[in-house]
């Protein structure tokens, strides 16, 4: 028997072969409205991991408040590894995904990622993905669409709005695109284009965003305007946004329950445990090079630092050098638990991993990437704001100063502002309000 | 990187001149995306390949005188008639019998002929923003002289053999400016210019002669002659080509004709969406 994805109009079809004639036959259902149950589809940016933890801890207070949702997948890895690591039903129309990371891996040269014109250059895997997506939304029957940063479904059901189905939830961390410094005049034109558009498309349709979510607080909008002759950022989407706080996706443990935990992954109280994680895209070999070419000056001068490089689901471990003490590891589930025992943490700039230690209160030093506009000036607005890590400059960065960061910080405390713990639950109940 | 890759791609030798060729996914009917006018490469159709080829078989390949196919510099090499031919080379060498020919621009005017002559391997035909000089040019056009030396041309004058030899890059600037007159194309306009620019201003002037052939009887006699189902879209904010000549081959070859409002002359780059849906629909009524 081969079951087929619904029609769209309630119907599920199935294929059979006749018991008696061996002929092949096919048999429709059709669901009453009444007897449907209620069906959501979540579409996670697979540009990193962070995205991933953060709405698996969305759903989880979401089907707490309606526990007959069924929530389908449309996704791609490496957001699928923790999907499938949480249970979570994967939609099988996933598999003709173009996948985003891949993409922003073949944007990426060393430690530099110039973000904004990888986005651009996505434009065929964009509509490649809007057309799986409508075809599956066309035949779901989903009450509800969720796109965490779902560049396709929001820019292409703008620009086709007649296309829309179901209510529509938009997440983002971050709100308007900002030009380097070093990309002149024409950078600047073209981030206030591309910003200019946007805010002309939510004018002109309010309604196919049914709800906003900015994933922080008002003072995390950094305080640009979109561009010349366009609005402040920070008026505009006080204006279309409802705010969750910061989504953690888990609690930090309190400062008496660290030692279990740190026992419980192995670590011992006579170590300095140095985490260095790059985050789940891909991008980040450069820097796991210089921090273990760092390593055993580091080592010579605090003999008791053990450290840990997780490379992410899509580095092999095996491609840098093993040194005695150091452990290279490849995806590791429930990251932040390691990142809230650690005694230090080396990252690049993404928000996710540097809000994890924010919220942990671990010290960190921190790398965005060159040319990355949201890693430079929203994700450093943000930690700036509450007091977390010590952002460094790569290219101007040597292991010599690294391993001398890494005796000044590994172990010592700090006094960062509380991330708030109850984003996910917030970001839940604003969704649940539209079923 | 691309959203798509080839299952099997392969040169062609006609004429002297070599023809690159791609194929993707599978399923019947084959789509085959015909180039167009020898300024962009078959990558124009990007939009198109990986959404088609989840559901057919999809065939494309550079026209004559960009990307991977030759350059040669004769006019003679540029006519319909030589295009509609790279066409067939191409069916054969991916063993292809007949397929729903798209075409875009002056792409109509090698799927008019092939249509046309070979009605057995052309199962349907779509037109987008076609060139079918079937009405007069755009008013703005027509002060081009072609081959005129003309001293400081400006706007459409600049399409001009002379000016193509010695400031091919403003013209391309000034001629994409056109190709996308919907707002906030800078994404598009990029596109067109850096394919644009991996070719050169002689090579387009051969093109552009070899094309002159196509005059509004030839044309009408041979989109006449379409037997197959024919779909015509055409923006109505087409300033290459005016949406009169799309509406003026839909009538003549007894074709539906969706109408952009808004839309310029590419639309299958800016309002991809849609035209995939148009040519997915078009494609599945061929099926049926």
């Amino acid at each position: 028997m081969r079951a087929r994805l619904p029609d769209g109009q309630g119907n599920r079809i199935t294929e059979s072969a006749d018991t008696i004639t061996g002929v092949s036959m096919q048999t429709t259902t059709w669901t009453r409205g009444p007897c449907r149950p209620r069906r959501a589809l979540y579409l996670s940016s697979p540009i990193g991991l962070g995205h991933a933890r953060r709405d698996v801890a969305v759903a989880k207070e979401l089907k707490r408040l309606h526990p007959d949702l069924e929530i389908d997948w449309l996704a791609q890895h490496p957001v699928t590894t923790v999907l499938d690591a949480e249970g979570e039903h994967i939609h099988p129309a996933s598999r003709w995904l173009a996948n985003e990371s891949a993409h922003v891996v073949s944007e990426a040269s060393g430690h530099d990622l110039h973000c904004f014109q990888a986005l651009r250059r996505m434009d065929e895997i964009l509509v490649a993905n809007f057309m799986v997506f409508q075809e599956v939304i066309e035949e779901g029957c989903y009450d509800l669409v969720i796109g965490d940063e779902a560049w396709d479904v929001d820019y292409y059901w703008h620009e086709n709005p007649e296309l829309k189905r179901g209510q529509n939830v938009w997440f983002t961390d971050f709100v308007g695109y900002l030009p380097m410094p070093d990309g002149g005049e024409h950078e600047a034109f073209l981030t206030a284009d591309y910003n200019a558009e946007m805010i002309e498309h939510i004018d002109r349709y309010p309604w196919v965003r049914d709800r906003a979510i900015f994933v922080g607080n008002d003072d995390d909008i950094v305080p640009d305007t979109f561009g010349e002759n366009l609005p402040a950022i920070r008026d505009w989407t006080r204006q279309h946004f409802s705010y969750s706080g910061y989504i953690t996706g888990f609690t930090p443990p309190d400062p008496d329950q660290v030692p279990s935990l740190r026992a419980g992954l192995g670590y011992r109280d006579d170590e300095l445990v140095c985490v260095v994680a790059v985050g789940g895209s891909g991008v980040g070999g450069a820097l796991i090079e210089k921090v273990v070419a760092a390593y055993p000056l580091a080592k010579k001068a605090l003999p008791e630092l053990r450290m840990i490089v997780v490379t992410g689901p899509r580095i092999d471990p095996a491609a840098f050098p093993q040194r005695e003490g150091l452990e290279l590891r490849g995806y590791v589930h429930r990251l932040y638990e390691h990142l809230c025992a650690c005694d230090l943490a080396i990252v690049q700039g993404g928000l996710t991993t540097t809000m994890e230690l924010a919220a942990a209160k671990r010290p960190f030093l921190y790398f965005p990437l060159g040319h990355h506009f949201e890693q430079n000036f929203h994700v450093r607005h943000r930690l700036d704001r509450y007091g977390a890590g010590v952002c460094l400059d790569y290219l101007a960065t040597d292991p010599d100063l690294i391993a001398a960061r890494i005796g000044e910080l590994a172990g010592k405390p700090v006094s960062y502002r509380d991330v708030e713990t109850d984003g996910a639950a917030r970001a839940a109940r604003l969704i649940a309000e539209l079923l | 990187m691309r959203a798509g890759y080839p299952v099997s791609e392969g040169v062609v030798a006609r004429d002297g001149v070599e023809i690159r060729y791609e194929r993707y996914g599978q399923g019947w009917p084959v789509i085959l995306l015909l180039p167009t006018w020898s300024l962009v490469p078959a990558r124009h159709w990007k939009m198109q390949v990986p959404y088609l080829a989840r559901h057919f078989t999809v065939v494309c390949f550079d026209g004559r005188g960009t990307g991977g196919s030759g350059r040669p510099q004769e006019p003679a090499a540029y006519t319909d008639a030589q295009f509609a031919s790279d066409a067939l080379a191409v069916m054969d060498a991916a063993g292809v019998d007949a397929a729903v020919v798209v075409s875009a621009s002056c792409g109509a005017l090698w799927a008019l002929r092939l249509g046309a002559e070979h009605p057995d391997r052309v199962l349907g035909a779509v037109f987008i923003a076609p060139t079918a000089p079937l009405v007069p040019l755009l008013a703005e056009r027509r002060v081009q002289r072609f081959g005129e030396v003309l001293d400081d041309p400006v706007g459409w004058q600049t399409y001009n053999a002379h000016y193509w030899r010695t400031h091919y890059p403003e013209f391309v600037a000034f001629f994409t400016g056109r190709l996308f007159t919907e707002p906030h194309s800078t994404k598009q306009i990029e596109d067109v210019t850096g394919w644009a620019l991996e070719t050169d201003g002689q090579t387009l002037a051969a093109a552009h002669l070899g094309l002159e052939c196509c005059d509004a009887a030839a044309t009408q006699g041979l989109a006449e002659r379409l037997a197959c189902p024919v779909l015509v879209i055409h923006g109505t904010g087409d300033a290459v080509r005016g949406h009169a000549e799309g509406e003026a081959l839909a009538g003549c070859a007894d074709g539906a004709l969706v109408t952009l409002a808004g839309a310029g002359h590419f639309p299958h780059a800016r309002d991809p969406v849609r035209v995939n849906l148009l040519i997915r629909q078009f494609a599945d009524r061929i099926r049926r």
